[in-house]
């Protein structure tokens, strides 16, 4: 069988997301399935700055010596940007929500976390 | 008019969040009269825009920054964006209405900060024309959600709101890499020119791209595998945020994978996604009618059967023929209003009664007679029964999957309304059948909005036919995806 030609960038992001996608799904506690969704979504912007790396290319700055020809693709370096930003303030508000779960409730296994019932 | 103006629609629900606190100094009432003030105004922006696009027939293309697409970020208001950012408008005025008796819990300016995020969010959503800017509307809309979900701080809110936060990360996160998947492939981030691209992009990257791209829409837009947040967030969150999710938040997620779907639809492996949402979309009305029907909670079974109706619409949209379109985007506009009507009534009788639980409802047509008729109005209507305004769409609905050839789940839908029935006319038999109770005072204001919903709905019920058409256009729009390129000036790359 032949293995097909990935470049380690692709294949880095991708096992981190699926790493982080198996701790939210195995792990019982809160904080650790809050580690794998950020695990997650540092994958997925490794694989977005990955889709746009031109080999050979230095950064997307205009200055001495480098012109619009020497660059690599500035969009997913702005998506990235804003797809940080919103991954912190996703995590900054699960902490919070677990913190006032924690007083509530007393504990941080998910599996007793069950006073939500139909 | 230059239609530029509708940027507003954006603009001013993000600056007035801004001047919450400081309108905060004024006192608390302030800021719940601020929030209906702002509301109100929308309102009237949206309705403007809503008599622009359907007078001149023309989509509205917002341009930010003056630069023109795939270069910039556009905001398409076509007839559907038109029509749903007027129902945003007037439903969050609604609920800012009903906030003023709804919320005590303090602190309310981030309450009131968070509801016009909310209400930016699903505008947002609905009409941007750029994936993008889709991905951070929806990140707007469901941060937003989250908080407000865990916004009466008990432990039963925040554990409602991280199971959202954790399926919606997830959700986000896919719905990133389907950008990441279908960028690398195209090279574009606009729809329009999305649409004259996607024919060439290759098969595999395409159906994995737009999958992952439907998945992640389906956490927000509650289709059957990721919805197990929807049932307790709804139950958990304060009583208007909870007819906002349902009227418009959900509707937005849903509207944003059928425009996604249909922008799609010359790539390869096409028909075997739309078929997965089909599959999901009718489980979607199967599996949560019969969890409404074991549950005592009646907030919580109204949510329940809040999904399964949005299971309805998906299924309409997914089938990809016009009349399945605009079926479902009447079916929208029907629950949209339905729906706003049910948890107004819910939320008051909790507010008043202490409590959501089906004992709360018993006698509940002797003790409030206006709010016993708004719930029992709602109830009949998200049945079904002609007269009132469900019946018209559920009818299309069905009569649309029968022509495109799905059978089998045109008769698990009706299988499923039965059961629908059953715990409907049970909730109604509760109310006016049983229990004793004194007459209870109600609100002048919140009775007049549940009158008018409920005039509304009989309206519809009677004749429907304004609204179809309404619909018809607007459904439209989401269908005719050579249109809709045709309307957005792309620059240097149109056909």
């Amino acid at each position: 069988m032949n293995v097909p030609d990935i470049s380690v960038y692709y294949f880095g992001a991708i096992s981190l997301i699926l790493i982080g996608l198996y701790a939210v799904l195995v792990k019982k506690n809160l904080l650790k399935m809050l580690v794998g969704l950020s695990i997650m979504e540092t994958g997925v912007n490794l694989l977005l700055i990955s889709v746009g790396y031109v080999s050979g290319k230095s950064a997307p700055i205009l200055s001495e010596g480098i012109g619009p020809k020497g660059a690599v693709d500035p969009i997913p370096q702005a998506l990235v940007l804003t797809a940080i930003v919103i991954g912190v303030a996703t995590t900054a508000m699960a902490l919070s929500a677990a913190i006032i779960l924690y007083e509530r409730y007393g504990t941080l296994n998910v599996e007793e976390i069950r006073r939500l019932r139909g | 008019m230059n239609g530029q103006y509708a940027s507003l629609l954006i603009a001013l629900p993000l600056i007035s969040a801004f001047f919450v606190p400081l309108i905060k100094g004024l006192g608390n009432k302030a800021v719940k009269y601020y929030l209906i003030l702002i509301t109100a105004i929308q309102a009237g922006i949206a309705g403007w825009v809503f008599s622009e696009v359907y007078r001149t027939g023309e989509p509205i293309i917002v341009m930010a920054g003056g630069w023109r697409p795939p270069v910039g970020i556009n905001l398409y208001i076509g007839h559907f964006a038109a029509l749903f950012v007027l129902i945003v408008a007037i439903v969050s005025f609604f609920m800012a209405i009903f906030s003023l008796k709804a919320v005590e819990t303090e602190p309310i300016d981030k309450y009131a900060m968070l509801f016009l995020l909310l209400m930016l969010g699903a505008t947002g959503m609905i009409a941007t024309g750029d994936i993008f800017n889709l991905f951070v509307f929806m990140e707007i809309t469901s941060i937003t959600a989250y908080a407000l979900t865990a916004y009466n701080k008990t432990g039963e809110a925040a554990e409602a709101s991280l199971k959202y936060m954790i399926l919606g990360g997830i959700g986000s996160s896919f719905f990133l890499i389907g950008i990441a998947l279908i960028y690398g492939a195209t090279g574009t981030l606009n729809m329009a020119h999305l649409a004259i691209l996607a024919g060439g992009i290759d098969a595999k990257v395409a159906e994995a791209g737009l999958a992952l791209l439907i998945f992640g829409l389906a956490v927000e837009a509650e289709l059957f595998p990721l919805n197990a947040w929807a049932p307790d967030a709804y139950q958990a969150a304060p009583h208007p945020i909870t007819a906002m999710f349902s009227a418009f938040v959900v509707k937005a997620g849903i509207y944003a994978a059928a425009r996604l779907l249909y922008i799609m639809q010359g790539a390869s492996g096409w028909s075997s996604v739309l078929k997965l949402v089909v599959t999901m979309a009718a489980l979607t009305v199967f599996v949560a009618e019969f969890a409404a029907l074991r549950q005592k909670d009646v907030k919580r079974m109204i949510a329940y059967s809040s999904i399964s109706q949005i299971g309805m619409i998906a299924f309409a949209l997914a089938l990809g023929t016009q009349a399945g379109v605009e079926a479902g985007v009447f079916h929208m506009v029907n629950h949209a209003i339905v729906k706003a009507l049910l948890f107004l009534a819910v939320g008051y009788v909790g507010i008043a009664l202490g409590g959501t639980r089906i004992e709360n409802f018993a006698g509940l047509g002797k003790r409030m007679p206006l709010t016993a008729l708004a719930v029992t109005v709602g109830s009949l209507s998200a049945i079904g029964l002609p007269m009132f305004n469900i019946f018209w769409s559920k009818l299309r609905i069905l009569l649309a999957g029968v022509d495109a050839g799905y059978t089998w789940g045109v008769a698990l839908i009706l299988g499923a309304s039965v059961v629908e029935a059953v715990y409907y006319l049970r909730l109604i038999h509760t109310i006016w059948f049983t229990g004793e109770g004194e007459r209870i005072r109600e609100n002048l204001a919140i009775g007049t909005i549940a009158v008018f919903l409920v005039l509304l709905i009989i309206f519809i019920g009677i004749y429907p036919n304004y609204f179809w058409t309404v619909s018809q256009k607007a459904g439209e729009d989401i269908f005719n995806v050579v249109q809709y390129v045709k309307n957005v000036p792309l620059m240097g790359v149109g056909p």
